[in-house]
């Protein structure tokens, strides 16, 4: 089916031609999400653009970069959370498993309920127990049978290594959990609808030591079941956790832009451009 | 990097330029100091001038309302009509306690759904008609409560041809409360973290649902604040119903039948010419101020213990 699908994309989509080290090449295997030229502005003034590359299925992707180099805002485009945003413009195709996520045959819902996402704070509802905010998504989703709900429940709060912690106390009020444990109920309640791609902005910077490592920990288990985007201001993060790794900086004009996208080990071992090799060692930002 | 700039360091700037330094700083803390001890005895001032007047009408409501709800009649009798014969019959204000309670209850049910769903939609849209309903609401909220006695008489005593009654004057109540709640409610949904209707989003929710079962639950202590405050309001206003509830001498439950009310006793008993009609005005204002304290009390209770449990 992953061929199929393949040969379907190279009639659609263009290979990038003006990044040499994109995401065509043959050891990778397929893409869950493919960007191309990707632009975001807000009244007419762009924040980020000429992003183009591939999302790889079951690997974490990271998004590296300075502060204003546009890593959140083109995390956000992936799950049209820019949508609401009044002046807010996203040009160019973000496609997933070969839908165009703006202009194809996918509801907005839909795209969210396949592209889960996990933010900088941890944000369960507060007024909703663990349990409530485990299968939030789904309830939004029109489910109600309690059976679903029930297994639903614990098998996210499994997934996001909760369960265990939380078994004896589901109708608890969220707020009543630890920094950390609040953020990996706010995974347990994305991997509720069972997303093909996770997106996580920052997911880590709010939390201490001891709850990042569990956080960076889990992401390495749940890539076997969900592609993972993540935004990181930390480049050891980004260097322990993701596969590949897009390198985003703030051009002249203060809009953020592509300078390389590659596996994180040439990002951080061998890049091609000599600012990325400066960010990485530290050098600015 | 090797173009740093070495900073010339003054010779010497001086003991006598410290010292000097010194000096007016400590004649400014003292200066400080002197100031701020006068503030705090202008605020204490002005706490007196608050709490005196305050004190003394608590201190009359009691000293003369205590008497006349302490007799055993005043609950569960209506009011009395003095005789040249008997000019001292004391009476009840059952019918005033009932027509409140009445006349409160129909214009809460009335107001409180339409007012918090428009406040939700005040705050969550950006459109032109939420734009004009909030300048309507706000003027609404500043507009003399008379208004909306006459505005119930003309439209449900004229136009609809409805006789004096409690649904009359809670209609006009619930009209005076409706911008109170739409106004508190805007405030409180406002005042959601954004990153909470992010969240629902991101899990595929539509708008209407994030407002409904995200927002709205997340912003209930602020709502349910601003309807006790529409409810104390409304609770006291004579003006609204003074028109249009008819003054009834029945103790009745019914919409359609005329009740009367607290406020509008205490309106007709001052202005009798019994005295001991008159003197029964403190015991009616007693109630009416319990009343208002044990509600707006029972919802700061509630508020805080809510805010205690998340």
């Amino acid at each position: 089916m992953d061929q199929e699908f393949m040969s379907k994309m190279e009639t659609k989509v263009d290979a990038p031609a003006t990044l040499e080290a994109t995401a065509t090449k043959p050891e990778r295997g397929a893409a869950a999400m493919q960007l191309k030229d990707v632009s975001v502005s807000f009244h007419g003034r762009t924040a980020v653009r000429d992003c183009t590359f591939d999302i790889t299925k079951n690997r974490v992707t990271s998004l590296i970069g300075p502060s204003g180099s546009g890593k959140t805002t083109l995390l956000r485009a992936l799950n049209r959370l820019h949508d609401l945003t009044p002046g807010a413009k996203v040009g160019g195709t973000i496609m997933l498993e070969g839908t165009d996520i703006y202009r194809g045959d996918i509801t907005v819902t839909e795209l969210r309920t396949r592209v889960g996402m996990v933010f900088q704070r941890p944000n369960p509802f507060p007024t909703m127990s663990i349990y409530e905010n485990a299968i939030s998504g789904l309830r939004f989703n029109g489910i109600k049978k309690k059976s679903i709900l029930d297994e639903a429940a614990e098998s996210s709060l499994k997934s996001a290594a909760l369960w265990d912690s939380v078994q004896s106390r589901l109708k608890v009020a969220a707020s009543n959990l630890s920094g950390g444990e609040q953020q990996r109920l706010c995974i347990a309640r994305a991997l509720a609808m069972d997303p093909e791609v996770l997106l996580m902005d920052e997911p880590t910077s709010a939390l201490d030591p001891i709850a990042t490592l569990k956080i960076e920990e889990l992401m390495t288990t749940l890539k076997e079941r969900v592609t993972v985007i993540i935004v990181t201001h930390n480049m050891q993060q980004a260097a322990r956790i993701s596969d590949d790794c897009a390198f985003l900086l703030m051009g002249e004009d203060r809009a953020g832009e592509l300078i390389e996208f590659d596996t994180t080990e040439k990002i951080f071992n061998n890049p091609i451009d000599s600012r990325t090799l400066d960010y990485t060692l530290g050098r600015f930002g | 990097m090797s173009d740093i700039v070495e900073i010339e360091q003054p010779q010497d700037a001086g003991h006598e330029m410290r010292d000097e330094i010194r000096q007016i700083s400590d004649k400014f803390r003292a200066r400080r100091q002197l100031r701020s001890r006068l503030m705090v005895i202008l605020c204490g001032v002005a706490l007196g001038v608050t709490a005196i007047p305050l004190g003394l009408l608590l201190y009359q409501l009691f000293r003369r309302g205590l008497p006349v709800i302490l007799h055993a009649s005043f609950f569960t009798q209506l009011p009395a009509t003095p005789t040249l014969i008997a000019p001292n019959a004391t009476g009840g204000v059952s019918n005033a306690i009932i027509g409140s309670l009445v006349l409160t209850a129909y214009a809460a049910v009335m107001a409180i759904p339409i007012g918090v769903l428009v406040g939700v939609y005040l705050a969550e849209s950006s459109s032109k008609l939420a734009a004009a309903l909030r300048v309507i609401s706000q003027t609404m909220a500043g507009a003399p409560s008379i208004l909306m006695g006459l505005f119930a008489f003309s439209f449900i005593l004229q136009d609809l041809h409805v006789g004096f009654s409690a649904i009359a004057g809670s209609f006009a109540l619930a009209v005076l409360m409706l911008p109170v709640i739409v106004i508190a409610s805007e405030i409180a949904v406002r005042g959601v973290p954004n990153t909470l209707r992010e969240a629902g989003l991101a899990l595929g929710a539509k708008p209407h649902k994030v407002s409904l079962k995200i927002v709205l639950p997340a912003a209930v202590t602020g709502i349910v604040t601003g309807i006790i405050l529409a409810i104390s309001r409304a609770i006291g206003e004579t003006a609204p119903v003074l028109l249009v509830i008819g003054g009834g001498y029945i103790n009745s439950w019914k919409p359609l039948d005329p009740v009367s009310a607290l406020p509008l006793s205490i309106y007709e008993n001052a202005k009798s010419e019994w005295p001991s009609l008159r003197t029964e005005v403190w015991g009616i204002a007693l109630v009416l101020v319990v009343f208002v304290f044990v509600l707006s009390l029972s919802a700061r209770i509630w508020a805080s213990r809510k805010q205690q449990a998340r």
